[in-house]
């Protein structure tokens, strides 16, 4: 039978075979983690996913979230598969034992959240945000506050959130308005509202503990004035009981495009004026914080946005395999042919190769961030984890705004390949797309995600990161030289590579010079010239282990799995990175017209 | 309370089944290996008995090295600890297999053994049984809801179109069905726990029996799969009535259905 949501010997190919994540085992901290464990851990997640959370996943789009007088309810099927996630003690799983978590390295957990995030990403919300609410504790708060919450909402027993938006304040966080006053016993009393507060409320856990960003009196204005606040729904006394309501007031949720099955709450801090919080960390330093947390969240939408895909596509090669119409194009004149199934016409072919290499690509980069951090985890050299952290640092907008861009375009081949069907919702696709199209704007949007590493990475270490980046790159170019299967794509590749450092040294040199808004108007497009290089490594690298594989000799069905590698790879490289050339030359010629056209010459007046 | 499960690893439901060359066993490289889903109903029922006392669960099973996998997600839904048995070459029957599952479990401790009624790849529906009665324990099948008291087992089992509540003094074997419980998944503590269990391996030679009276006295002689779907056929007929009636006539003559 098919395979759903996502290909498990992809997901094993890319734990073991292009990261070894087996051998981070050999190390003190990973000892748990030999590579049964790992496997047996996929297995479990994939299961409960399949089984479980996959049912709730149309359910809970049709359902939706409800609001009435203050009170949120999710979708009644989603109350089964949050417990069952807790008791199998999943939501915590790369985190410190000792409050809850299980010391599993991120790449690991990352392909258990593949399967859990491509069964229904708009419930994983409810204990993806819990998670990294509970690491703003970890890291930022008291041995005290710690102890208040920190067990609980890595066990999931109360959730998490994250308030910066305002009406006024959104890619702008600078601009927020909610206010912090100091109260005699060293609480501050909160007010403000908030609006776009992912899971801010509903019913599935007794209490909701929200981080919040505002600005304690007299703060300088701006990013340096913001403070973070742990402002939990019902007040938390310091021996970990619960006292009343903290004044957190639900005002109404959304209605979206897709994940219907998240709340996304408009919440009123203070409107009786008995709203408390606890600064966590120190004041003003709210910013810092939230940057700190950022890698992670944007990685993580770069999660959702691939299990999106990833659904998607084996949903449409599935359907291609067994949908018959049309006769196959050789015997397109003979009318006696029977018709065939749609995998046959090369159009189709064209779709299904473009999703799946996108879909390994994206899932090997990601990995790839997450096995970066798992290194520094266990690496004593601080050279060495300064490298590491630079590498992460320069690929996280591309994590989250490329791979989230392309998510969205494989999941409109995804309609596409089922023709009208994709279109109407009694099958998946449709929602699969809806669901993704966010993943482009929260967590700082695609253009946010642009400017950053143009204005930001690229530059960053006086460069180093880019360039220790592209010689991780030229080790696979170099390998892939030594593949007869190879050598004439990986010539390419090598190619764009060049072209894409003398793009960044131009780009970065016109951002310095007047013509600094026509730089930042090809910020985007510079990401995405980025990141198909960075498919294009990831698929050659993907090749020269299945070219290698090949060679030895391998069983059918492996086989089959090294064969399709090569083709990812040589596709990318030959088909789709002569259009990223294009691209590149466009960089560089850097037209003006997007930042010299007058407001009004727009039109539409 | 000592309780044995036992265990068979089997090729997943989901996993496309084709029949090898020799005509006689089915191609193995692409199976997806799972535990035989009604042993999925005798661990969490041997789970549940232990959460309610005392005692311990260990898993029995017969299988080559990877059949480990399947006792490991066992191990990892909480039973304490595993013994495979390694056929080598020998291939066993249902009587075989019982033969010696029951030697082994006559050097084991046990006051209740749970099984599947039967495993999904060859439905033999004999090991259990024919275990019970090698040990000459009493033995009740088709189990779906049971409960200990004072050394005996209650226990309610399927027939036609009702259940018949049977109660049997432990030791006691009994085999599981649908409806008998939910299966736990496994939770991530679990996972990190199950390889810290110990599994015993034990060769089949060490069980100290006549290995000429194991081989199969059954054969399979050949494998075919099942018919491929007919296309579907659409009566024909002026009215709904003529439409009807052609239904009839093929229910009861063409198809003997009816």
């Amino acid at each position: 039978m098919a395979q759903l949501i996502a290909d498990r010997r992809d997901i094993d190919f890319v734990l073991h075979e292009q990261l070894n994540v087996g051998e981070l085992s050999k190390h003190e901290k990973f000892a748990e983690f030999n590579k049964k464990t790992i496997d047996l851990t996929i297995s479990e997640a994939r299961n409960l996913s399949i089984k479980e959370i996959l049912p709730t996943r149309q359910l809970g789009d049709q359902e939706g979230c409800r609001f009435e007088g203050g009170k949120v309810t999710v979708p009644e099927c989603f109350h089964k598969v949050w417990d069952l996630f807790l008791e199998g003690e999943w939501l915590a799983m790369p985190e410190d034992p000792d409050w809850g978590g299980q010391g599993m390295p991120r790449t690991v957990s990352m392909a258990a959240g593949d399967y859990f995030n491509g069964a229904n990403y708009a419930f994983m919300m409810y204990p993806g945000l819990t998670h990294g609410a509970a690491k703003l504790v970890e890291e930022f708060g008291t041995p005290k506050q710690k102890e208040m919450f920190l067990k609980n909402m890595f066990t999931g027993k109360w959730t998490g959130t994250m308030l910066l938006t305002e009406p006024e304040a959104g890619s702008d966080v600078g601009a927020l308005n909610a206010t912090a006053v100091k109260n005699d016993d060293g609480t501050y009393s909160i007010s403000g509202s908030k609006i776009f507060i992912s899971s801010g409320e509903h019913d599935l856990a007794e209490n909701i503990i929200h981080p919040v960003l505002a600005r304690i009196e007299g703060a300088p204005a701006g990013t340096k004035g913001i403070s973070l606040f742990l402002v939990p729904k019902i007040w938390v006394n310091e021996d970990g009981s619960l006292a009343g309501s903290n004044d957190v007031v639900c005002t109404g949720i959304e209605e979206k495009m897709g994940i219907h099955a998240n709340s996304t709450c408009s919440l009123t801090l203070g409107g009786k004026g008995q709203c408390r919080g606890l600064l966590l960390g120190e004041e003003n330093k709210g910013m810092r914080a939230m940057f700190l947390m950022m890698n992670e969240a944007r990685l993580l939408v770069g999660m959702q946005g691939l299990s999106c895909a990833s659904a998607s596509y084996l949903n449409a090669v599935n359907y291609a395999r067994e949908r018959v119409q049309g006769r196959n194009l050789l015997q397109m004149m003979d009318p006696s042919t029977p018709p065939v199934p749609i995998i046959q016409h090369p159009d189709v072919r064209r779709m299904l190769l473009t999703m799946k290499s996108y879909v390994e690509g994206m899932r090997s980069l990601l990995y790839y961030v997450g096995f970066l951090g798992d290194q520094i985890q266990i690496s004593d050299d601080e050279t060495e984890k300064v490298r590491l952290q630079g590498l992460i640092d320069l690929l996280i907008p591309v994590c989250k705004g490329y791979v989230t861009d392309k998510a969205l375009e494989v999941c409109s081949h995804g309609i596409q390949v089922y023709g009208g069907y994709g279109y109407i919702k009694e099958y998946p696709q449709e929602q699969l797309l809806r669901d993704c199209r966010i993943t482009m704007i929260y967590e700082g949007t695609n253009g946010i995600q642009a400017m950053d590493l143009l204005g930001r990475k690229l530059g960053m270490n006086k460069g180093k990161p880019i360039l220790d980046l592209m010689a991780e790159i030229q080790k696979t170019i170099a390998e892939a030289k030594q593949v007869d299967h190879l050598k004439e794509h990986a010539a390419k590749l090598e190619a764009a590579l060049n072209k894409l450092a003398e793009t960044a040294m131009h780009l970065g040199a016109t951002a310095m010079s007047p013509k600094v808004l026509a730089a930042f108007a090809f910020a985007h497009p510079f990401l995405e010239a980025s990141g198909d290089v960075l498919m294009a490594w990831m698929l050659m690298w993907r090749a020269v282990l299945a070219a290698e594989k090949l060679e030895q000799g391998t069983k059918k069905k492996d086989t089959a799995f090294y064969e399709g590698q090569l083709s990812s790879a040589q596709f990318f490289n030959s088909v789709m990175l002569p259009i990223t050339i294009g691209k590149m030359d466009s960089i560089l010629a850097t037209h003006p017209a997007a930042v010299d056209i007058t407001e009004d010459a727009f039109g539409g007046k | 309370m000592e309780i044995v499960v036992l265990l068979k690893q089997v090729p997943s439901t989901e996993s496309l089944v084709e029949i090898a060359a020799d005509g006689v066993s089915i191609k193995t490289d692409d199976i997806k290996w799972v535990m035989n889903p009604y042993d999925e109903l005798a661990v969490e029922e041997a789970l549940k008995i232990r959460e309610s006392g005392e005692g311990q669960v260990t898993i029995l099973t017969i299988g080559p090295e990877k059949a480990v996998e399947a006792m490991r997600t066992a191990l990892a839904m909480g039973a304490d600890k595993g013994v495979r048995i390694d056929p080598g070459d020998l291939r066993l029957d249902g009587l075989g297999t019982a033969k010696v599952l029951a030697a082994a479990l006559k050097e084991m401790p046990y006051d209740l053994i749970i099984a599947g009624h039967r495993a999904v790849d060859d439905d033999n529906y004999q090991a259990g049984p024919a275990v019970a009665e090698l040990l000459g324990i009493p033995n009740i099948s088709m189990v779906i809801k049971q409960d200990i008291s004072d050394g005996k087992i209650q226990c309610h089992r399927t027939v036609e179109g009702g259940t018949v509540v049977i109660e049997s003094p432990l030791p006691a074997l009994i085999t599981t069905q649908r409806g008998l419980n939910e299966p736990r998944y496994a939770s991530l503590p679990g996972i990190m726990k199950a390889k810290k269990k110990p599994v015993d391996v034990k060769p089949i030679a060490d069980l100290g029996l006549d290995e000429n009276a194991l081989a199969g006295k059954t054969t399979i002689a050949a494998l075919t799969p099942p018919p491929e779907r007919k296309g579907g056929r659409v009566l024909d007929g002026d009215t709904a009535q003529d439409k009807v009636t052609a239904l009839v006539n093929a229910l009861r003559d063409e198809a003997k259905a009816i």
